[in-house]
């Protein structure tokens, strides 16, 4: 860091220390290339991320629709209203935003439990070595890379009534008399549930292997020596080792999970119905198919609002430290 | 003598059990694969006259009559090519430009103490956590308000979608390529000021050849990203640059549903994500496992 200490050095010498203002000031000029280099991705992040935001807020507290959006700056301010007819349980729209905020709770305990679960199981199985290790790993990364598209469009495939494979051995087993109908009704959120745990355990269990290869293999061998059974070990010693890492990834996939579009939207369309309705699709119809603007900007707001309190969690739990090193 | 027989035989149901397991899971990932694979080989008529209720006529594995015409015919019904060639441009050009904006502002991050650089890195881990549909509204007005008042096309266009899936794919590939860069000792930076290169010199000089696991990992997830994409890319595209995520949806329609047409449409879909990945998958699993968990 020759330059930056060159930089320091004459500055310190041209100017009277002046206070901490002078200093900071003198920081500032001493990592000017630093704010050169960080300008373009800032200033992308100021035009794509921060500016919408505001303006997020703004739509929020006005009545911008259908007539109003081509000029919306200059469209009525309302105050609080398009929040009250988001919330209010007795309207047709607020009604379903409390319905899509318990469907993505649900949705997401379920799919998170479950492909934590099996992540984790298929994490320890694949730790060990035996022949064929990494075609296995390779193959089981299969449904994380596959587009969302592609793997939500074959489940719907594969839910069909008529022609799907769920139904063909659900028949062929003698579990049911009628083919069931997947897709529309209550049983549409159990669909997805599974296509998108077919399509999230991969990466979790790709998270963990990779913690438990950072596990030195001597303490595995220290609780063996102390007499430990498998199942000792698995409890005492590797779960807590990993807490780090699947604190990280389970909040990084509740966040996530507040964000479910993609699985909704392509397996059961626009309007995936009360039951698997979800606010992303929810936000999207009232915006882009009733032309709500605000109350759709109100709804994103109060989404924002609870990923807020999550994103702060993550941040804590990316500070914490972790107990490998403490040891 | 018993005892080590008991062993063996125990060490054999290990054995058993695991390769059980092993089989169960990739079963368990494959069946979808195999079931498009053979979807994509029906004929139409088969599929339509399948009925799961009917002996003799159920969804079979093997297609009765297996057939080419699915993939001769993908381009017919729907303009998959023009889908895919316009997610190839707008998943390029994203991959292009978050990787150099990433490349400059993780070197930022990893080697000076700037002031400002800790909320700036917080701001940077907090946006990636924002739902999508909250940009979603502000972006569509803004695009309508500038097609109007300025002139200014945005919507439906390539440059527009690039800037937007750019500025989503910065947030984690800067964090990426910045743990990246922090284990590359300083020491060279400084090694190459002594020999007199200047800033911009070290950094296209010495720290981009070291960098390039990083940056294809980078590359690649932002490319993934590009070609992913649904709910922007369902409200900001139109006839000129639809992307094949959303194309794909097209052979289902409320007249028709050509599931035989689709499921060769998502083989052709997925194959350059595979491929691009099965390349380069020694570098993007360490990189995303590092963005996953390291601030």
């Amino acid at each position: 860091m020759t330059m930056r200490a060159n930089a320091a050095l004459a500055s310190a010498v041209r100017a009277r220390p002046s206070g901490a203002l002078g200093s900071l000031w003198r920081r500032i000029r001493a990592n000017r290339i630093a704010y050169a280099l960080i300008l373009p991705a800032v200033l992308g992040m100021i035009f794509v991320h921060y500016l919408p935001m505001v303006w997020g807020l703004l739509v929020s507290l006005k009545e911008v629709n259908m007539y109003t959006v081509a000029d919306w700056m200059h469209a009525p301010w309302v105050g609080l209203q398009n929040y009250a007819t988001g919330f209010d349980p007795a309207t047709r729209v607020g009604a379903r935003f409390w319905r899509s905020l318990l469907n993505v709770t649900f949705f997401g305990a379920v799919t998170i439990t479950a492909g934590y679960v099996i992540g984790m199981a298929v994490a320890l199985l694949l730790n060990r070595p035996f022949p064929g290790q990494s075609l296995v790993r390779g193959l089981v990364l299969l449904p994380y890379i596959t587009p969302d598209s592609v793997a939500y469009s074959v489940w719907r495939f594969i839910f069909q009534a008529r022609i799907g494979l769920v139904n063909k051995w659900l028949l062929g087993l003698g579990l049911v008399e009628e083919p069931p109908i997947w897709l529309v009704g209550w049983r549409s959120i159990y669909a997805v549930m599974v296509a998108a745990i077919w399509k999230g355990w991969p990466f979790a269990s790709l998270v963990l292997l990779a913690g438990l290869q950072s596990i030195p293999a001597e303490i595995h061998e220290a609780a063996m020596i102390d007499g430990a059974s498998p199942w000792q070990r698995f409890w005492r010693v590797t779960l807590p080792l990993l807490a780090p890492v699947s604190r990280t990834l389970i909040l990084m996939s509740i966040l996530w999970n507040y964000n479910a579009f993609n699985q909704f939207f392509i397996m059961l369309g626009r309007d995936p119905g009360e039951a698997a309705d979800v606010p992303s699709t929810l936000i999207l119809r009232e915006t882009f198919t009733s032309f709500n603007f605000g109350v759709g900007s109100a709804m994103s707001v109060a989404l924002m609002i609870i990923m807020l309190v999550f994103t702060v969690l993550y941040l804590r739990a990316l500070r914490s430290p972790a107990p490998l090193k403490e040891m | 003598m018993r005892a080590t027989s008991a062993r063996r035989l125990r060490r054999l149901l290990g054995q058993v059990l695991f390769w059980a397991a092993i089989a169960a899971v990739l079963a368990f990932v494959l069946i979808p694969y195999g079931w498009m694979v053979s979807g994509s080989f029906k004929s139409t008529l088969e599929l339509q006259s399948a009925d799961v209720t009917r002996p003799g006529l159920e969804p079979s594995w093997i297609p009765r009559q297996p057939t080419l015409d699915n993939y001769r015919n993908v381009n017919r019904t729907v303009r998959i090519f023009d889908y895919f060639r316009n997610s190839l441009i707008i998943s390029g050009g994203t991959m292009v430009l978050a990787t150099s904006l990433a490349f400059f502002a993780g070197y930022a991050l990893s080697r000076f103490a700037f002031p400002g650089r800790q909320p700036y890195v917080v701001s940077v881990l907090a946006t990636q956590m924002l739902p999508g549909i909250l940009f979603l509204i502000p972006y569509f007005i803004l695009f309508t308000w500038m097609d109007r008042h300025l002139g200014v096309r945005l919507r439906d266009t390539y440059p527009g979608l690039i800037f937007t899936y750019t500025s989503f794919a910065l947030p984690f590939s800067i964090v990426m390529l910045r743990s990246f860069l922090d284990t590359i000792p300083t020491e060279l930076d400084e090694q190459a000021q002594i020999d007199g290169a200047g800033r911009l010199r070290t950094l296209f000089s010495v720290i981009l050849p070291l960098a390039t696991p990083a940056l294809a990992a980078v590359a690649i997830y932002s490319f993934i990203m590009g070609w992913n994409e649904v709910l922007f890319a369902s409200v900001l595209t139109g006839r000129r640059t639809k992307t094949i995520a959303i194309g794909l949806l097209e052979y289902i329609t409320a007249q028709e549903a050509r599931w035989t047409g689709m499921m060769a449409a998502c083989i052709v879909t997925t194959l350059p994500v595979v491929v691009l990945f099965t390349l380069m998958q020694r570098y993007i699993v360490s990189g995303l496992v590092a963005g996953a968990t390291k601030g």
